[in-house]
């Protein structure tokens, strides 16, 4: 008789009064690879944090049963006991996080994290990070995780965990953070080292469909409206016809010469380290400019030296005939009288957007704080809010909840309409749409178009997503070569 | 199913921190424990308003300076790290001898005085030395988590909408991650100065025994000197009346530990 690795049985999770699966039936065949897919916010990490028994049990409710590797995992939507827990990961579990350098005990080398993570499967993994990400892990091994930088990290740690042993194994939005290079070294690893594996049952979340699309995975499924639906084939992505942006008339911004160093603690006391050097480069108004780049290249820098919010500044940032280095030379928490007016003109959307608004204040009262000069008292009362609220599909309801009530697709669309009712002439997107799937993410490109259409403004977008060069981004820059000075790689489209 | 479990809990946490109430009502006692000495009957009542006074100083001495200092650290960082550096030097003394050393200067005061000034200066050195003692850790529990929700959460989004750091830290200080941690930090501060002033107690007792400073009254103190009973005759019920209250007061604070740290999840 078949054992089978998963059974879901009337499986249902609750979030406050939200259900966000009820799942009738899922049994997976055991030594097949199963991708789901499906819109930010509709349950795919949480389906796998409760398939690893992670979720915890307020303010989810759940319902119905699971049998993982033949032992009840849940009866009546009530986790069993530890024991029996502890006998369904003996038989190999293995769950790998969206952030998965969180797995990693900080207080730990990362050879200790290994033996602790994966103890029988050192050397394997020693040649995997060799031959898929150019890592020589031996140079790694008496570091702490927080003395490696943060690509490295994840880099060590996805491979630590795909190596370990287990029958089930899930993976929870896995390319989150990897570039572009990085993205397509992991999917060769993951074609040719992890899906041929026929002793493990594979379950992937993942709203990346061009990633899903490049592995080789068995089945399909749409997580929609609460149910999981088989696909016979991946949706295609499609782009949006972009308006004619506003002509051309200032003169952007520039970067003149621009470098940023920290100050790194060594052992022989404090020592500067340059994110990027001598960087000079023009952005003209009406183009959105993609900046390409490895991580931990200085891509995040310099978005932050532009708004001026780090120190270690030195050359000119200049932005209507103005050198914001000059204006503000030093980050002390307080912006000087002459920049003000800058830092109005300036907006930024980050890549996580859970910190963009007050944790514990209403989406509305976080808006009449953060833009007391605009009447956000009853909705009727801001008109711009008004319309870009129903370009980007948000119901009115979410403005009186809270940041945390809100899914990570709602918090990243909040996020975008907080950043164009600024009116910026500047705006900085670091990442925007890592966590977003390719509907939403369309459309609040075709926002941000549109915005251009209306106004003058320069667009800085840093990305490696292949979606978004494609279809948003007008000309791409590789950071590397413009921040060394050398002759920059862009091309017009 | 939470609620009322938390209704039980905080019942259960009034009733534990219930003989600091009793003895501060003199009624409540009135029919409970007539078998004792009148002496040993207002040595423990006393002991126990003491120990209450001095928690409750305590608790509002070194939150407020915890609190000044917590904000100051992360809003300065540069007086941040001179107070990092003299919380660490703090840190490094056991916080017995801290007590034993800030007592020093006034013993001869002590000795010297009538009974009621000197209670008042052994209870005012007592909680500045307590204070000391508990700083490093207090601050710690404020600069670690609000650190993090300013430095890696809300200072690039909030300081690129003009917002000050100051009114950035002031809004975050009043989120619930922080008030958790003020939560347990108060806790933790209320754990630390009842063993604290009890061990003080019980050693000023064993080395000095009535001739001893400080000459506020100690549960500990009680304790120690009731020590023989247990063994060498009398009514252990002199050793265990102190030894009870206590018991039940620490598991209050660590409930009130433990509950902050499950909402902290």
């Amino acid at each position: 008789m078949k054992s089978y690795p998963l059974i879901l049985d009337n499986f249902s999770v609750t979030l406050f009064d939200r259900t966000l699966f009820n799942i009738d039936s899922f049994i997976p065949e055991p030594g097949t690879s199963t991708a789901i897919t499906g819109m930010t916010g509709t349950g795919k990490s949480v389906l796998l944090n409760a398939l690893a028994g992670l979720l915890p049990a307020y303010p989810f409710k759940l319902t119905g049963s699971m049998k993982l590797n033949g032992f009840y995992a849940y009866q009546d939507g009530v986790k069993t006991n530890y024991k029996t827990w502890n006998q369904i990961r003996q038989k190999g579990i293995v769950f790998v996080p969206a952030e998965s350098a969180q797995a990693m005990n900080p207080s730990l080398s990362l050879e200790q994290n290994l033996k602790l993570l994966a103890p029988d499967s050192h050397d394997l993994i020693e040649q995997r990070l060799k031959e898929y990400f150019g890592i020589d892990f031996k140079k790694f091994t008496k570091f702490y995780p927080d003395e490696v930088s943060g690509g490295e990290l994840q880099r060590i740690t996805l491979m630590i965990l795909l190596s370990r042993q287990g029958g089930l194994l899930y993976l929870d939005e896995p390319t989150v953070n990897l570039d572009r290079n990085l993205r397509k070294r992991f999917i060769q690893f993951l074609n040719k080292e992890v899906l041929t594996q026929k002793d493990k049952t594979i379950l992937m979340a993942s709203h990346d469909i061009d990633f899903v699309r490049a592995l080789s995975m068995d089945t399909i499924i749409a997580l929609e409206d609460g149910q999981l639906k088989y696909l016979d084939a991946l949706p295609e992505s499609s782009g949006y016809e972009k308006p004619k942006p506003k002509e051309i008339t200032g003169p952007g911004l520039e970067l003149q010469k621009v470098s940023q160093h920290y100050k790194i603690r060594g052992l022989f006391g404090e020592h500067d380290f340059y994110a990027f050097r001598k960087l000079s480069m023009k952005f003209s108004e009406s183009i959105i400019y993609g900046i390409l780049g490895p991580s931990g290249c200085g891509k995040t820098s310099m978005i932050r030296s532009i708004l001026r919010l780090i120190d270690g500044t030195t050359g000119n940032i200049v932005l209507d005939k103005q050198n914001l280095v000059e204006l503000k030379q030093k980050e002390n928490g307080n912006d000087p009288v002459a920049f003000k007016p800058f830092r109005k003109k300036m907006s930024v959307v980050q890549q996580d957007s859970r910190f963009a608004f007050f944790p514990d204040l209403s989406i509305r009262d976080s808006f009449t704080q953060i833009y007391p000069q605009q009447s956000f008292g009853a909705v009727d009362d801001n008109y711009l809010l008004k319309n870009y609220m129903d370009k980007l599909l948000l119901p009115f309801e979410l403005l009186e909840k809270l940041p945390r009530n809100l899914s990570s697709g709602e918090m990243k669309r909040m996020d975008i309409l907080r950043s164009l009712i600024s009116k910026p002439k500047v705006l900085l997107l670091d990442e925007p749409f890592a966590h977003i799937d390719f509907k939403t993410r369309t459309l609040v490109m075709q926002t941000i178009s549109e915005y251009l259409a209306k106004n003058q403004v320069v667009v800085l977008v840093v990305t490696h997503e292949d979606f978004d060069l494609k279809y948003f981004i007008d000309e791409d820059l590789d950071f590397l070569s413009i921040a060394d000075n050398k002759q920059r790689l862009t091309h017009r489209k | 199913m939470k609620k009322p479990f938390n209704y039980l809990k905080n019942f259960c946490i009034f009733l534990l921190v219930s003989p600091f109430l009793a003895v501060w009502v003199p009624s409540i006692l009135d029919g409970l424990l007539t078998d004792l000495t009148p002496a040993y009957r207002s040595s423990l009542v006393l002991s126990f308003q003491q120990l209450s006074i001095t928690l409750l100083a305590t608790l509002l001495f070194a939150a407020s300076i915890t609190l000044t200092l917590g904000y100051i650290s992360i809003l300065w960082s540069i007086i941040g790290k001179i107070i990092a550096s003299v919380l660490e030097a703090i840190e490094s003394v056991p916080a017995i001898l801290i007590v034993l050393f800030s007592y020093a200067p006034v013993s001869g005061y002590l000795a010297s005085h009538s009974e009621a000034s000197s209670s008042v200066v052994s209870l005012m050195i007592f909680v500045f030395a307590a204070t000391l003692t508990i700083l490093p850790e207090s601050i710690r529990g404020i600069t670690l988590p609000l650190g993090e929700l300013y430095y890696q959460k809300y200072s690039l989004s909030f300081r690129s909408y003009g917002f000050r750091r100051r009114k950035i830290l002031a809004v975050l200080m009043g989120t619930d991650v922080m008030r958790h941690a003020f939560k347990r930090i108060a806790a933790g501060i209320l754990l630390k100065i009842l063993v604290l002033d009890c061990s003080f107690g019980f050693i000023i007792q064993l080395g000095f025994g009535s001739y001893g400073t400080p000459a506020h009254a100690s549960p500990g103190a009680l304790i120690a000197a009731n020590r023989d009973a247990l063994f060498q005759g009398g009514s252990p019920l002199l050793f265990w009346l102190p030894v009870l209250p206590l018991v039940m007061i620490s598991i209050a604070f660590l409930l009130i530990l433990t509950n902050s740290k499950e909402n902290e999840i």
